[in-house]
């Protein structure tokens, strides 16, 4: 299991569940960006990333993924509470891309501070924006991003199993949604599969507090606090490429590590999204 | 003493020949030194152009037949295999390449080359003592490209020391990007061996070498009397293609660019030549 390259014949499919209820407009940590901000920052540089892995000849991207981002909480286009496609710009309402069109479909290309003193800006192209309000429907944002998922499985059916990755920093409201709850819909998401293995369900907790201490793949829910044992509960086993990515960027994993993080900051965020959606790719 | 050279390549399954992204190129040195020398490169699917930068490396290490190189000419001489050399050359090929900017079509090209680059691995090898007594190998190598030394049947060494399971998704390798340089000199490897009449050369990219080191492992003799009985890029073909299938996934070759470069020593002439495009 979990043994697949990703190719243009096989490509892959990540999906990011994406808090945009009213508490993420809570500032993160020491930063000066709400959660909401940092947390939209990092899933551009995500999909850059992505972007990177796709983008071999000069004028040409591979489709090597297909790409979701749900929003849950404040829905900006439809309005009021719920779940919905999080792309913006022309994007907008798509369930799922392509990387080749995600690539052509920025919102904007901004200029931000470059990091390296005396550098130029560096410009980023951006692909979804900080939005928060309502409540936080998670069954709902799974229940929904599940049927994309499904869909997806069944006409990628030897491809590496669909990659999940939720990101929260608050407790499900809407549990139980149509008579089943966040376990049961979890369940039904990680009960998706192809001929490599089921689909793999991560989920990262944010917190505003600066001095929380961040856990990041733990191999068991001792000590956490709430909602840390119902998210480690539904989260997979971290497999064997995603335990290699781990260790390549420095964060130690033991045996029985789960795609979990808890209280992370916007560090640990990104660090957490590189482990989790760095797949090997071939042609 | 003579060489016998061929190389033979596929590129993986489900692409078309134009996107191989390995290299490799090599010959007698044209002034009667006795030396040879020979590069086999493999561009890395993931990283910006890999087919130029494979380009660049080869024909910089290995100039192309006719080109004018040396202290007297217009191009800078092929590199020496001293770690000092090989840094020169690494800094020389980056900064050639970081000059030689291309047109970009988006945000997330331009970033890709100024923040990502390109990689391949390297191997890179010279034979001297041709017209002595005494020919020798010597090799330098970054990553999983592999030199197998076989004589009578029997492999000799393997270079770099890999072994089966050995062929991870992240080898050391030719970077672009300048902050590498230090980490590239430091794990760059080198290696030699004495040459006998009758020995074989094999160069490796990963697929392949590790093919190789698996399909040894079960029967040595075997594996070598195949390689060194391919004739005809068509029967190559056929043995990619037929490992690639296997329905043992211990003895499957991985679905990657192959090439496959096979060097003979021969004492004598040879009997045939066989030329393959």
């Amino acid at each position: 299991m979990y043994e697949r390259d990703i190719s243009r014949r096989d490509p892959g499919c990540v999906v990011f569940l994406l808090d945009r209820s009213d508490s993420m407009k809570q500032t993160w940590g020491n930063s000066r960006e709400t959660m909401a901000e940092g947390a939209a920052r990092a899933l551009n540089e995500t999909l850059l990333e992505l972007l990177f892995t796709s983008q071999g000849e000069p004028g040409k991207a591979r489709h090597y993924f297909d790409v979701g981002i749900f929003g849950y909480g404040l829905r900006p286009v439809a309005g009021g509470e719920g779940v919905e496609p999080a792309f913006g710009g022309k994007l907008a309402g798509q369930p799922l891309v392509a990387l080749p069109d995600l690539r052509d479909n920025p919102i904007a290309v901004r200029e931000t501070p470059s990091v390296d003193v005396g550098a130029p800006p560096s410009r980023v192209p951006v692909w979804v924006e900080p939005v928060y309000g309502h409540r936080t429907p998670m069954c709902q944002a799974v229940a929904v991003a599940g049927a994309h998922v499904y869909e997806w499985a069944n006409a990628h059916p030897d491809s590496f199993p669909p990659i999940i990755i939720n990101i929260t920093d608050g407790m499900v409201t809407d549990s139980p949604y149509e008579g089943a709850g966040l376990d049961e819909w979890a369940q039904r998401l990680v009960n998706i599969q192809t001929s490599d293995g089921p689909a793999l369900l991560f989920n990262i907790f944010l917190t505003p507090a600066g001095s929380a201490n961040p856990v990041m793949f733990p191999a068991t829910d001792r000590g956490l606090p709430t909602p840390g044992p119902d998210l480690f509960r539904i989260s997979s086993l971290l497999p064997p490429p995603m335990v290699a990515n781990a260790h390549s960027t420095g964060i130690p994993v033991e045996p029985g590590a789960r795609g979990f993080g808890f209280n992370a900051d916007a560090f640990n965020l990104v660090r957490f999204l590189e482990v989790g959606t760095k797949v090997d790719v071939r042609d | 003493m003579q060489i016998q050279v061929v190389t033979f390549s596929e590129p993986k399954d489900g692409n078309t020949p134009d996107e191989w992204q390995d290299g490799a190129s090599g010959g007698v040195a044209g002034d009667a030194t006795g030396t040879a020398r020979f590069i086999v490169v493999d561009g890395a699917t993931g990283s910006f152009d890999p087919v130029r930068w494979v380009d660049q490396l080869v024909t910089s290490f290995v100039p192309p037949p006719g080109a004018q190189r040396g202290a007297d000419h217009a191009g800078p001489r092929p590199p020496g295999l001293e770690p000092a050399a090989m840094r020169d050359w690494f800094a020389q090929m980056q900064d050639q390449w970081a000059a030689d900017v291309p047109a970009f079509d988006s945000i997330i090209e331009e970033r890709k080359f100024r923040e990502v680059g390109s990689f391949a691995t390297f191997l890179g090898f010279e034979i001297t003592g041709l017209d002595g007594p005494d020919p020798r190998w010597r090799a330098v190598a970054l990553g999983d490209t592999v030199l197998f030394h076989v004589r009578a049947g029997h492999l000799i060494t393997t270079f770099p020391p890999m072994r089966p399971g050995d062929f991870g998704s992240r080898p050391a390798g030719l970077h672009t990007l300048r902050s590498s340089l230090d980490e590239m000199t430091k794990r760059l490897l080198a290696g030699d061996g004495v040459l006998a009449d009758g020995d074989f050369l094999f160069a490796a990219t990963d697929a392949m070498a590790d093919w190789i080191l698996r399909a040894a492992g079960r029967d040595e003799a075997k594996v070598w009397e195949t390689l060194a009985g391919l004739v005809h890029p068509d029967v190559f073909a056929r043995l990619v293609s037929d490992q690639r299938k296997e329905q043992d996934a211990a003895k499957r070759m991985k679905n990657d660019d192959v090439t496959l470069m096979r060097l003979r020593l021969l004492a004598d002439q040879p009997s045939f030549v066989l030329a393959c495009r």
